[in-house]
């Protein structure tokens, strides 16, 4: 009897849809994985390390994207969005923006001579604005596909109509100013949204002047700091003077459990400042690293161990005590935290050379599915217990931090429960 | 040892405190509170000792004296919990403790109880007014007649001296409370130093109120409280001990040299209970914004006392004798009560809790630097 399964859509190419996209091809189905941004990796490329046992995050990453773009029953859509869906479970129609990269994507081998050449500079993205990309780019050297594209914002030619200097070095002749927005149609069985999360605006927490004081940093700037292939090539050094900073203090709950701007715990938080002031002590053994915590969640396999190996290992001082506020030393541009130590009730103060805010996070969910929500913010799952991927549309899953703040292990774990489930119906409609 | 009172954080919710219970114990509030200091440090402590139903280490406590609720805690305190509000209901609640004769209980924990009071109070002055007046000239205003100088000052007098005695005993009681060690050990302190003490405290923060200035952005609001105070000091000065020179017959205004005292305290009274009432209702500010029933008593009968006041004042100028003997035995029965529910038992008993806290913080800190 002839089986042939139906196509099934992962919306969002992090590592909670990258895993979901190669379970479900492994298993013979077609699969669209559609990317808004010009590369898959997600928020997860941009990590150094993972907690707990601090593995190489893009070491462990890149392996499962080159996967994605070699697989034979992986469509892989980037820079592409999910406009419109219609349809039920198992007939789903999905209609998918492809937005131009004015660079044929045939053609362009990801040489890099174009980005070079580039005069137009830009606050790099992937490194939080902490360093300039070219107008025409690939957001990181490991970008699957590893195709360039043009910002149309800040390409001299669209903006000022002359330049043409990328067009003119381009060995292959790959770049197309007069490409055209694509519209996709697909006919799918069933959806799985992985959209993933942005950082809240640390500027809410307005107490802590992130954006006033040069050395406030936020957690995913200070991973990029610690990253070989950030800004500093992996040298913690502070904006206002590029020296090595002294002490870091770790700053928990910024922009969550805060009825104010976010009442949800970000779950991942407390263990990546963990990690942190862990490498941070192995970038700079006299560092002396200081996390203020109202309550350390290390709920995970191996986190307890983790922080306590911070506690004791590395040395890392740990204060309960949400900080009230930041002032700065306007000559020295340290840092000034007043706190109370909850553990003696004493109110005090403490001068760092470096604050790093654990900013919380919201989810990103598709506009187009138009996906009924939970009072947290998260989508509504169906059954939190026995079904927790399936959204409150049938045929429609979610995992990653779309459906509830969580870390890798726990967004991998989703993934591959979502993979399985839409792999049901696609499969399932011809027995 | 400690006794644990489970129903005492019930207690501070109902003397509004309502949200205290979400506290999740962070120290954000101590550490933005501009007052606090290394040691003496709160909200959160007591909200810990509160929840926990540790009525021995609040009791012991001067702290929430020291605190003016400029609302900063309020403001920013990730759970909502209202520190600030906590800390105005540790107030009421330590009020209710030191008062021994229960009628402090009773109004704090009872509006029915608190209406009830007020109107027996004013039916006791009522009916004493009304079988002690004199005679009722009806042709022209004669107040001296009416209310007889002796009758009335002896009755000032006699609530006076009553009132001052529940209220200094009620202060030996905090004196008894918070005297005591970490441990609840009775502490004591030289005679001399609690002399030297007294001195240099209570009189100065008695009179001028300057800790509120150390609040953030607090100096309008202690203007506006060294206004009330002055005003209702003034007026109280006018009325008891001056009554031979104020309650005359005549219109006192412009003539008398006293009367520009009057206005003054008129005018201030009537400015503080306005601003106070619309603050309140409007809830322009972090303290005015959860307001309990002895608070809106409170100002109420401030703002009545004050307008029946005036209304005397100007029948009595114009020459109107039923009217401005009516108008006096009513600011009599709502002054009474004001003063006798107000004073001993209720808000107005911070004028003395509070510079006696700072003393007996002082006394406390002596004895511990005498320790070590």
């Amino acid at each position: 009897m002839s089986y042939l399964p139906k196509p099934v859509l992962v919306i969002g190419g992090g590592i909670a849809g990258i895993q979901a996209a190669l379970d479900l091809a492994d298993q013979g189905i077609q699969v669209y994985l559609v990317e808004k941004t010009p590369s898959i990796g997600g928020k997860m490329m941009q990590l150094d390390k993972t907690f707990p046992t601090l593995d190489c995050s893009a070491c462990i990453l890149t392996p499962k994207m080159v996967a994605v773009a070699r697989h034979p029953n992986i469509k892989l859509l980037t820079y592409s969005e999910v406009i419109e869906v219609t349809g039920s479970a198992g007939n789903f129609n999905v209609k998918i923006l492809k937005k131009p990269r004015y660079v044929d994507e045939e053609k362009c081998i990801g040489c890099g001579i174009c980005f070079n050449k580039c005069p137009s500079k830009v606050p790099d993205e992937f490194n939080l604005g902490m360093s300039q990309r070219r107008a025409i780019y690939v957001p990181f050297p490991q970008a699957v596909p590893l195709k360039a594209t043009i910002d149309k914002e800040h390409c001299i030619y669209f903006t000022k109509q002359r330049c043409r200097v990328c067009e003119k070095v381009c060995p292959t002749k790959a770049i197309n100013y007069e490409q055209k927005p694509e519209t996709i149609e697909l006919n799918v069985a069933s959806i799985v949204v992985a959209t993933g999360y942005q950082l809240i605006d640390p500027t809410l927490a307005a107490q802590y002047g992130y954006g006033k004081y040069q050395n406030v940093y936020i957690s995913l700037e200070f991973e990029r700091l610690l990253s070989s292939t950030g800004p500093t090539g992996g040298e913690i050094v502070r904006r206002s003077d590029n020296k090595h900073p002294k002490n870091i203090a770790f700053i928990q709950c910024v922009c969550s459990r805060d009825v104010k701007i976010n009442p949800n715990c970000s779950a991942f938080c407390c263990m990546a400042s963990v990690k942190h002031s862990i490498l941070a002590k192995e970038h700079l053994p006299n560092v002396d690293c200081t996390i203020f915590y109202m309550d350390l969640r290390a709920f995970g396999k191996g986190y307890q161990e983790f922080y306590n190996r911070a506690m004791r290992e590395f040395g890392v001082k740990f204060m309960r005590g949400k900080p009230a506020k930041i002032e700065e030393e306007p000559e020295t541009k340290n840092l000034i935290i007043t706190y109370e130590d909850t553990f003696t009730g004493l109110k005090k103060t403490m001068t760092f050379d470096m604050v790093v805010l654990a900013v919380g996070v919201k989810p990103i969910y598709p506009e187009a599915l138009k996906l009924p929500l939970s009072e947290d913010g998260y989508v509504q799952l169906k059954n939190q217990y026995l079904d927790p991927v399936l959204t409150m549309i049938d045929g429609v899953y979610t995992v990653g931090v779309a459906a509830g703040a969580k870390d890798i292990p726990d967004s991998v774990v989703q993934s591959g429960n979502a993979a399985i489930k839409a792999s049901i119906l696609a499969g399932g409609a011809q027995k | 040892m400690t006794y644990l009172v489970p129903q005492h954080p019930l207690q501070l919710v109902e003397l509004g405190a309502e949200r205290f219970s979400r506290c999740f114990n962070c120290g954000n509030c101590t550490a933005i509170c501009p007052i606090t200091k290394e040691k003496a440090s709160y909200p959160r402590k007591l909200i810990r000792y509160s929840l926990l139903g540790m009525e021995d280490k609040i009791l012991s406590s001067t702290d929430p004296w020291l605190c003016y609720y400029c609302g900063e805690c309020s403001d920013q305190c990730p759970r909502d919990a209202n520190p600030g509000s906590f800390m105005m209901s540790l107030r009421r609640y330590l009020t209710t403790k030191y008062d021994w004769t229960g009628f402090s209980k009773l109004m704090y924990y009872s509006k029915k109880a608190e209406v009830i009071a007020i109107i027996v109070v004013a039916a006791i002055v009522g009916s004493i007014i009304y079988l002690l007046h004199g005679p009722i000239v009806e042709t022209r205003v004669e107040l001296e007649t009416f209310a007889p100088y002796l009758t009335t000052e002896i009755g000032a007098l006699t609530v006076l001296f009553v009132l001052a005695g529940i209220l200094l005993s009620n202060l030996y009681r905090m004196y008894r409370f918070v005297m005591r060690d970490e441990n609840g050990n009775r502490i004591r302190v030289p005679l001399g130093f609690m002399i030297r003490d007294f001195i240099r405290i209570v009189p100065l923060h008695f009179l001028t109120q300057i800790k509120i200035k150390e609040c953030k952005d607090r100096q309008k609001n202690w203007i506006n409280h060294l206004i009330i105070f002055y005003g209702y000091a003034a007026s109280f000065i006018l009325f008891v001990p001056l009554l031979k020179f104020t309650q005359t017959n005549d219109p006192f205004l412009f003539v008398n040299p006293l009367s520009i005292l009057g206005i003054f305290s008129t005018i201030a009274l009537l400015y503080g209970a306005s601003i106070a009432i619309y603050g309140r209702v409007k809830k322009t500010q972090p303290m005015w914004k959860d307001s309990h029933s002895t608070d809106w008593m409170f100002l109420i009968l401030l703002l009545l006392t004050t307008i029946t006041g005036i209304l005397t004042g100007i029948f009595r100028t114009f020459g109107f004798p039923l009217p401005t003997y009516i108008m006096y035995s009513l600011h009599l029965m709502i002054a009474a009560p004001f003063l006798i529910l107000e004073v001993p038992f209720a808000k107005w008993s911070h004028l003395a809790y509070r510079p006696f806290a700072l003393y007996f913080e002082s006394l406390k800190e002596r004895y511990l630097a005498s320790k070590r």
